[in-house]
């Protein structure tokens, strides 16, 4: 008892003193707790389908910030990772009736294995050359789907895998919070040592290795991760769709997610996440619901959008605002609202 | 007095507003919502829109549809798909006409793997779904696997890909004759079929059944079905001594195919599917080649499959100003729903699919009876399809034979095949 009041107050002094002091943090806790109570509210189908593929979305552009963002490997091709899982997760599950429970890590394991096999050969590259061999992969792919189409379907797919779970309610249950977790995971491992030499890496590379770092390792190790959480969405959402086709592995799917991405603020893990849970249920209410706008243009409108958001946000939307209502500390380095003229915490000035 | 006039007025129009409400109560508008579901900004969605706006204003002006005492009238709901560019769209454009607009029927859909995905939403919702656009025998052999879940699936155009094969047989049967009668040598057949699932079981067909019956198969050729120039395949088609091509091509690799294949002048007879040549604007596509190119189709221009064939056509290219390709196939489907409906005597969707299972219709492409899988039956007395040639920049019908030689089908406008001149010109001099 005396444990579990300790660590009720504990929570709570966090939470008075790092979260509700910071708007932008209060925001977020606040839209997680109604997105997470949300099916109270409203059991649409609909809606709780926008917000699962939203979900799922959002793990996957997190990873993409996760390894281009973070350690500035930029990937053109990320629909691969997606689409090594979706395909694993579904053939398991179709030929040999494995549970989503059992596929979706072992089509995240498959990705894994795709982000080693990418890693490995373009280790040696660097930026735009890095760009367009990475873009290579999932085109040499769908050649792969195409060539052994009695087993993968095809330029069809196969349909008839096993749902997540029975029922939609069930469903977003699984996948908001694997996505919370998920996204909490990728934040602390970008926050953590490992993400410090990313950040290096990405910055100044050679310095990176003058100082020790076996960066080889460290990219790899990138490239792996990011493949871990891409094909974890890439397994929930075959399993969401009951689908698995070539459309996984398409070129829109790798730049829908850098758009995603770049309108949320790259290196910043909830920026990406944002950017989809701004995006992609405004595309499908306001844009496709009620402006009727046709599914082709949409990307172009995307596409404006993020030139705006780059033209006048260059960091991205996510990162603007906050730096428009935080301001960091220069002592402590502690986040503070920005009508604070003192740190919350030393109370150094703040102007 | 006055306010005595005044009353009586208020009195008269309260009763007015009473009479036109219980009016209109005695004359409650029942709808059947069907939501017709493609790629509205292309012209295979149009084409589904434009069959089904037709059927629905006909069935409209004519009473609606008859459940008992109750007349429906047919909604139709617009649902862009977006499937050629993504397939999660279409199956969230599914679910949002099913959840959202209340659709009670879908229909429509092109892309194979869209087309499973829509096919996956409607049986969650135990929606009817009704395809007017994807021939993958997969949707069907679903209906086999698991009939509870899937019956309320049916498939109206074109013919499932296993039959296609054997369309594709019958044409070149019937252009292998023409060879040997015309140019007096046998025929050597090469195989010009896109590398994608769907054509993998009509090569390995002509492969192993062609060559029995006296066609010598010399080779197949692969392109990618985006593919934008077959001349290496074609030089290497005429190489080998070919005086038949058999295609199996559904993509944009139809247009220059057919392009170089008469701007090349290659020797052989071009026959089988090539989805780009049963379009109206084929020949503009091409930049005026690709005449004598032969394919298979659900309707020509003149060709009677039906009593209801020639005026549908009229109909469709009054309104649209375009010959009607297989995804106009809402308008038939929207017939055989209407009559499921009105023998059903009900709206229930478990109702109309056991009425659906009974349909014995006469449609627009011909006599509608479902299979066991609720696959179009086809055959001669059935749905039978067409072979269509482009004569002179018109596409006019050639298969079934006018002489009635395929099971004693004989179709009112059929013309005959021409080998293209410069095959005859090739081999005779």
């Amino acid at each position: 008892m005396n444990i579990l009041s300790f660590y009720v107050s504990r929570s709570y002094q966090f939470l008075r003193g790092e979260i509700l002091v910071i708007p932008s943090r209060t925001i977020a806790l606040l839209l997680c707790l109604f997105l997470l109570f949300f099916p109270l509210i409203s059991a649409n189908d609909f809606i709780l389908r926008v917000l699962i593929l939203a979900s799922i979305y959002a793990i996957f552009a997190a990873s993409w910030d996760l390894l281009s963002g973070y350690t500035g490997q930029i990937n053109f091709g990320h629909a691969l990772f997606f689409g090594v899982a979706a395909y694993t997760a579904g053939l398991l599950n179709y030929n040999l009736d494995l549970a989503p429970w059992a596929t979706i890590p072992i089509g995240a394991l498959a990705a894994v294995v795709a982000g080693l096999v990418i890693g490995i050969p373009c280790l040696r590259l660097r930026g735009t050359y890095l760009a367009f061999a990475t873009l290579a992969f999932p085109l040499i792919l769908l050649g792969v789907v195409s060539a052994i189409s009695s087993i993968t379907g095809g330029e069809r797919g196969f349909s008839g895998v096993d749902p997540l779970a029975g029922s939609r309610v069930a469903s977003y249950y699984i996948v908001f919070p694997s996505m919370m977790v998920l996204g909490f995971i990728m934040w602390k491992i970008a926050d953590s040592n490992t993400g410090l030499i990313f950040h290096a890496i990405r910055e100044d590379e050679v310095t990176a290795r003058a100082s020790g770092i076996n960066t080889t390792r460290y990219k790899l190790l990138a490239f792996c991760l990011s493949g871990l959480f891409a094909g974890i969405a890439g397994g929930m959402y075959v399993h969401f769709m009951k689908v698995a086709g070539p459309s996984t592995l398409e070129l829109l799917l790798s730049f829908q997610v850098i758009i995603w991405a770049v309108f949320g603020g790259i290196a910043t893990i909830y920026g990406p996440i944002a950017g989809v849970f701004i995006l992609y249920p405004l595309r499908e209410f306001l844009l496709s619901r009620y402006l009727h706008v046709p599914g082709e243009l949409t990307m172009l409108i995307f596409a404006c959008i993020v030139l705006i958001v780059l033209l006048f946000m260059p960091q991205g939307l996510i990162t603007w605002l906050r730096d428009k209502t935080e301001k960091i500390c220069p002592r402590c380095k502690l986040q503070n609202v920005a009508t604070r003229s003192k740190c919350r915490v030393c109370t150094a000035d703040l102007d | 007095m006055k306010w005595l006039t005044k009353g009586a007025i208020i009195l008269l129009i309260a009763c007015l507003v009473l009479a036109a409400v219980s009016c209109g109560e005695e004359e409650e508008v029942k709808e059947l919502r069907i939501g017709v579901i493609g790629p509205m900004q292309f012209q295979h969605g149009q084409h589904h829109w434009a069959g089904a706006t037709l059927a629905a204003d006909e069935i409209n002006a004519a009473g609606g549809i008859q459940v008992g005492e109750d007349s429906y009238t047919v909604t139709l709901v617009q649902v862009d798909s977006n499937e050629l560019v993504s397939v999660t769209d279409a199956s969230s454009a599914a679910e949002e006409a099913i959840t959202l607009d209340n659709v009670d029927v879908l229909m429509g859909t092109i892309r194979s793997e869209a087309a499973l995905a829509v096919q996956e939403v409607a049986m969650d919702y135990e929606t009817i779904f009704m395809v007017c656009g994807s021939s993958t025998v997969e949707m069907s052999n679903k209906v086999a696997d698991d009939y509870d879940r899937y019956k309320y699936w049916f498939r109206i155009t074109p013919v499932n890909d296993l039959y296609l094969g054997q369309l594709n047989f019958l044409l070149v049967g019937m252009v292998a004759q023409k060879i040997g009668a015309e140019l007096m040598m046998p025929p050597k057949l090469a195989v010009m079929a896109e590398k994608a699932a769907w054509t993998e079981s009509i090569v390995a067909a002509a492969q192993a059944y062609l060559p029995p019956q006296g066609i010598e198969v010399i080779g197949v050729w692969q392109p990618s079905d985006k593919a934008t120039d077959v001349t290496a395949e074609l030089t290497a088609i005429e190489d080998a001594g070919a005086n038949m091509i058999m295609t199996a091509l559904s993509g944009t690799v139809g247009i220059p195919y057919a392009r170089a294949w008469e701007e090349l002048e290659i020797p052989a007879a071009s026959v089988g599917i090539n989805v780009m040549a049963q379009a109206d604007d084929f020949f503009e596509n091409t930049g005026g080649f690709g005449n004598y190119e032969t394919t298979l189709n659900t309707l020509a221009r003149d060709v009677e499959l039906t009593e209801m064939t020639l005026p549908f056509i009229d109909a469709f290219i009054e309104e649209t100003g375009e010959m009607p390709t297989y995804n106009a196939g809402t308008y038939d489907a929207i017939y055989i729903l209407k009559e499921a409906i009105e023998r059903a005597d009900s709206v229930d969707a478990d109702d109309i699919v056991v009425e659906l299972e009974n349909t014995d219709y006469d449609g627009v492409a011909g006599h509608f009876v479902f299979d066991d899988n609720h696959d179009v039956t086809w055959g001669p007395g059935y749905i039978t399809a067409l072979g269509v040639q482009w004569q002179d920049g018109e596409l006019v019908g050639i298969w079934p034979p006018a002489d009635g030689s395929w099971n004693g089908v004989v179709y009112e406008g059929i013309v005959d095949y021409e080998l293209p001149s410069w095959v005859v010109e090739y081999w005779t001099q």
